[in-house]
C-alpha cells in the first residue's frame, strides 16, 4: 500500500488551501489505514470489481483549479449551475439558495463508511454546503461535472444541500467527458425536510481514462419524497452508489438508473434503502445493458428497522447481456427486522428474447433494426423516467448514439 | 388461376428435439382464395404457418414451399414479410418501451422501402394509422403504451389484425386468431378479413372452431391431421367437423 503515502502528502499540501479539522483528519486516517477497498474481504460492495488500477495510477488533487468552461457547448446554460472544474465546486449565487457555514453542517456520510467516501472528506478543499428556501422552490439547480489536465488529477467534490420544508426543486447532475486521466470521488448529500420534494437526474459519462465514483447520500424527513434517475455510459470503471435513509413517516423515494457497460468497463450500482420509521416506501428499478468483456455489479439492500412497521418496498434489477464475455454479478437483498412490512425483489440476467425477435421480423424488420429496437425500448423505459426534458433528450442522444454501436455476439 | 403459395410434400421437425410434425404436406392457394385449416391439437396448423412465416425452431426436412414461384425456405423472416407474407400470432409478443406507432411504422417503413415504394410522410401515415385503428375498433388509450403490454388477450389479437390492414399483405396467415375472442372481437375480425378480401390478397386462416369461419365462410377448407391434410372441401366441410368432430377422418 505504497499508494496511500502519496494520498497522505496530497493530503499534508491541503492546509495551504483549507483548514484541517477533526472530521478530514478522522477521515483520512481511515483511508491511509485501509488504502482502496482492493479485493476487500468481506465488503460485498467492491468485492466483484477489479480495482487493482487503483493502485497503479497516483492521482493528485487540484485544490485551487482555475480551468472553466463554457457550457453553452454543452448545450446548458449558466442559470442556477455550479460547475465543478477538476472537482472544485465553483458556486455563483442564486437567488433562494444560501451558504451555511461549517458549523451548521452535520455530515450524513459516516467517517468509516467507505474508504472512497473517507478520500472524499479528507481531500476536498471546501464543501459546499447549501439551503434551498421557498425563493428557490420549483427552480432547477444544475451541476455540471468538467474536468480537464494534463496531469493525473484526484477530484473530491462534496455538495451538501439542505431543503426546506415544503420546497420542491430538480436537481440535474451531469459529468461531461474528457480525456483527462482522473479518479473521481464525487459526493453529493441532501437533507430533504419535512414535506419537501427532490427530482434527481443524474448523468454519467466517462471516458477511457476517467474513473468514477458517484456517491448519493439522501436524509428523507417526513412526507418528503425523492426521486433519482441516473443514467450512464461509462468506459472504464464507474460506481453508482446510493444510499437513501428515510428517517420520517410518509417518506417515500423512488430510485431508478440505466446503465450501459462496453469493452473492458466496469460498473458498480450499489444502493442501500433504509427503512428507520412506520409508513415509509422505497422502490428501487435499475436495468443493465451489457456488451463486450464488461461487467457489471448490482448490489442492492432494503434495510428495515425493528419499529419501521408498514414499510413497503422493492427492488428490482434487469440485465440485457449482448455479448458471450459480458458479465454481470446481481445480489439483492433484505434486511428485515419489522414484521408487517411488504418488500419484493427481483433480479434477472437474460439475452434479447428470440421469440421477440421472431414476432418483429415477421413484420418485415431486420433482425439488426429489431435487436437495436428493443434494447432501445428496454433503455427508454428508464429514460423516459428523467424528469428534466433536457436532460431526459440528453441521454436519449447517448443512447441513440449507444445502441447501433453495440456488438450483438452470443 | 395465379398460384400465390404452392406447398408440396413438405415435411418439418421441431429443431431442438426432432420431433417431426408436418409429414408429407401438398397445398396451394390461389389469389383470392381464403382457406381455413382445421384440425385438432398437435396436428401441425400453428407449425405449418410458422414454418411458412420462416421462424427457425422449425426444420423443412424435405418438400417445398413456393410463393410466387421463389423458394421460400431459404429466405429470411423479414424478407417474406416484405414481400407480402404476414402472420397474425396466436400469442403475439409483449414488446416493452416499443409503442405501437413506432413499431408499425417501423413495419410499413421497411416492407415500402425494401418495394422501391417512397417512405410514408407522418401526416400520411399517421392518416392511415388512425383511420384503420376505428375500423378495428382498438382502444386508442392502449395504443399510447408499449406494444401488447397490458394488453388483454383480446385487445392483442385486435392489435395482430390491425397491423394486417396497415401492411396489406398478399398472402395473410392467422393463427387462431379467434382464441380468447368474446362474440364482439370475432365479429370485428371477421369483418376486417372480409373488408380486406379481394382478388389479389389470400388467407389462410387456422382455427379450431367454427364461429370465425361463419363470419368468413372461407372458400376453402382443409383438416389438417398429423401433419397431412386429410381431407379438403368447401365451407360445408365447417359443418361436417363440428357434428361429427375430427375422429371421422382418422
Amino acid at each position: 500500500m505504497e499508494y496511500v503515502k502519496h494520498y497522505e502528502k496530497n493530503f499534508n499540501d491541503l492546509s495551504k488551501f483549507s483548514d484541517i479539522d477533526s472530521l478530514k483528519q478522522e477521515s483520512f486516517n481511515y483511508f491511509f489505514k485501509s488504502g482502496f477497498p482492493i479485493k476487500k474481504k468481506g465488503d460485498e460492495r467492491w468485492k466483484y470489481l477489479d480495482l487493482r488500477s487503483l493502485e497503479k495510477t497516483l492521482y493528485t488533487t487540484d485544490y485551487e483549479s482555475n480551468l472553466n468552461i463554457d457550457l453553452s457547448t454543452i448545450g446548458l446554460d449558466k442559470t442556477n449551475t455550479i460547475s465543478v472544474n477538476n472537482g472544485v465546486p465553483r458556486y455563483e449565487k442564486f437567488d433562494g439558495i444560501i451558504v451555511l457555514s461549517n458549523q451548521s453542517y452535520t455530515p450524513i456520510v459516516n467517517v468509516d463508511e467507505d474508504e472512497f467516501l473517507s478520500l472524499n472528506t479528507s481531500l476536498s478543499s471546501k464543501h459546499l454546503l447549501l439551503k434551498v428556501n421557498s425563493e428557490f422552490n420549483g427552480k432547477v439547480l444544475n451541476i455540471v461535472y468538467y474536468g480537464d489536465s494534463n496531469k493525473e488529477i484526484l477530484e473530491c467534490p462534496r455538495i451538501y444541500i439542505d431543503i426546506e420544508q415544503n420546497v420542491e426543486i430538480t436537481i440535474n447532475e451531469i459529468f461531461i467527458s474528457s480525456k483527462a486521466v482522473t479518479l473521481k470521488l464525487p459526493v453529493i448529500e441532501m437533507v430533504l425536510n419535512k414535506k419537501s420534494k427532490v427530482l434527481h437526474n443524474l448523468v454519467f459519462q466517462s471516458s477511457f481514462s476517467e474513473n468514477n465514483f458517484k456517491f448519493t447520500r439522501i436524509d428523507q424527513k417526513e412526507d418528503s419524497f425523492y426521486k433519482l434517475t441516473s443514467f450512464s455510459n461509462s468506459s472504464l470503471l464507474a460506481a453508482n452508489d446510493i444510499k437513501v435513509s428515510l428517517n420520517g413517516k410518509n417518506s417515500e423515494c423512488d430510485l431508478k438508473g440505466l446503465y450501459f457497460t462496453t469493452l473492458n468497463s466496469q460498473f458498480n450500482t450499489h444502493v442501500v434503502v433504509e427503512h428507520n420509521v412506520p409508513y415509509t416506501k422505497s422502490n428501487q428499478y435499475f436495468k443493465g445493458i451489457l456488451s463486450d468483456n464488461s461487467r457489471a455489479v448490482f448490489s442492492g439492500k432494503i434495510y428495515v428497522e425493528r419499529d419501521a412497521q408498514k414499510a413497503y418496498a422493492e427492488q428490482k434489477d434487469l440485465n440485457l447481456v449482448m455479448s458471450k464475455g459480458a458479465e454481470i454479478d446481481t445480489k439483492p437483498g433484505l434486511e428485515i427486522y419489522a414484521d408487517d412490512v411488504e418488500c419484493y425483489h427481483g433480479a434477472t440476467a437474460g439475452h434479447v428474447d428470440e421469440s421477440t425477435l421472431y414476432y418483429m421480423m415477421t413484420r418485415g424488420i431486420d433482425k439488426k433494426t429489431a435487436t437495436q429496437m428493443l434494447v432501445n425500448g428496454f433503455a427508454n423505459e428508464i429514460i423516459n423516467e428523467i424528469t428534466d426534458e433536457k436532460i431526459r433528450s440528453f441521454a436519449q442522444n447517448q443512447s441513440d448514439e449507444i445502441i447501433p454501436s453495440l456488438s450483438f455476439n452470443l | 388461376m395465379d398460384k400465390i403459395l404452392e406447398i408440396k410434400n413438405l415435411k418439418a421437425s421441431v429443431s431442438e428435439t426432432e420431433e417431426k410434425i408436418l409429414d408429407g404436406l401438398n397445398l396451394t392457394i390461389n389469389k383470392g382464395e381464403t382457406h381455413a385449416i382445421m384440425g385438432p391439437n398437435g396436428g401441425g396448423k400453428s407449425t405449418l404457418v410458422n414454418v411458412i412465416a420462416g421462424k427457425d425452431s422449425y426444420t423443412v426436412d424435405s418438400g417445398k414451399i413456393g410463393y410466387f414461384n421463389e423458394d421460400l425456405i431459404e429466405m429470411e423472416v423479414d424478407e417474406r414479410a416484405k414481400k407480402g407474407i404476414f402472420m397474425a400470432f396466436q400469442y403475439p409478443s409483449e414488446i416493452p418501451g416499443v409503442r405501437p406507432w413506432q413499431f408499425i411504422k417501423a413495419s410499413v417503413d421497411a416492407k415500402r422501402k425494401f418495394l422501391g415504394d417512397k417512405e410514408l410522410s407522418v401526416r400520411e401515415f399517421s392518416k392511415l394509422y388512425d383511420e384503420n385503428i376505428k375500423i378495428v375498433g382498438m382502444n386508442e388509450d392502449l395504443m399510447k403504451r408499449s406494444l401488447n403490454e397490458g394488453f388483454s388477450g383480446g385487445e392483442k389479437k385486435r392489435n395482430e389484425v390491425f397491423q394486417m390492414l396497415m401492411l396489406e399483405p398478399q398472402l395473410a396467415l392467422l393463427d387462431e386468431t379467434d382464441s380468447g375472442l368474446d362474440v364482439d372481437a370475432l365479429k370485428s375480425v371477421g369483418d376486417v378479413v372480409n373488408r380486406m378480401r379481394n382478388g389479389d390478397r389470400s388467407f389462410l386462416i387456422v382455427t379450431h372452431y367454427q364461429r370465425l369461419l361463419d363470419h368468413i365462410k372461407p372458400d376453402f377448407v382443409h383438416v389438417l391431421i398429423k401433419g397431412k391434410i386429410v381431407e379438403s372441401g368447401g365451407y360445408e366441410l365447417v359443418k361436417k367437423i363440428e357434428e361429427n368432430g375430427y375422429e371421422s377422418f382418422v
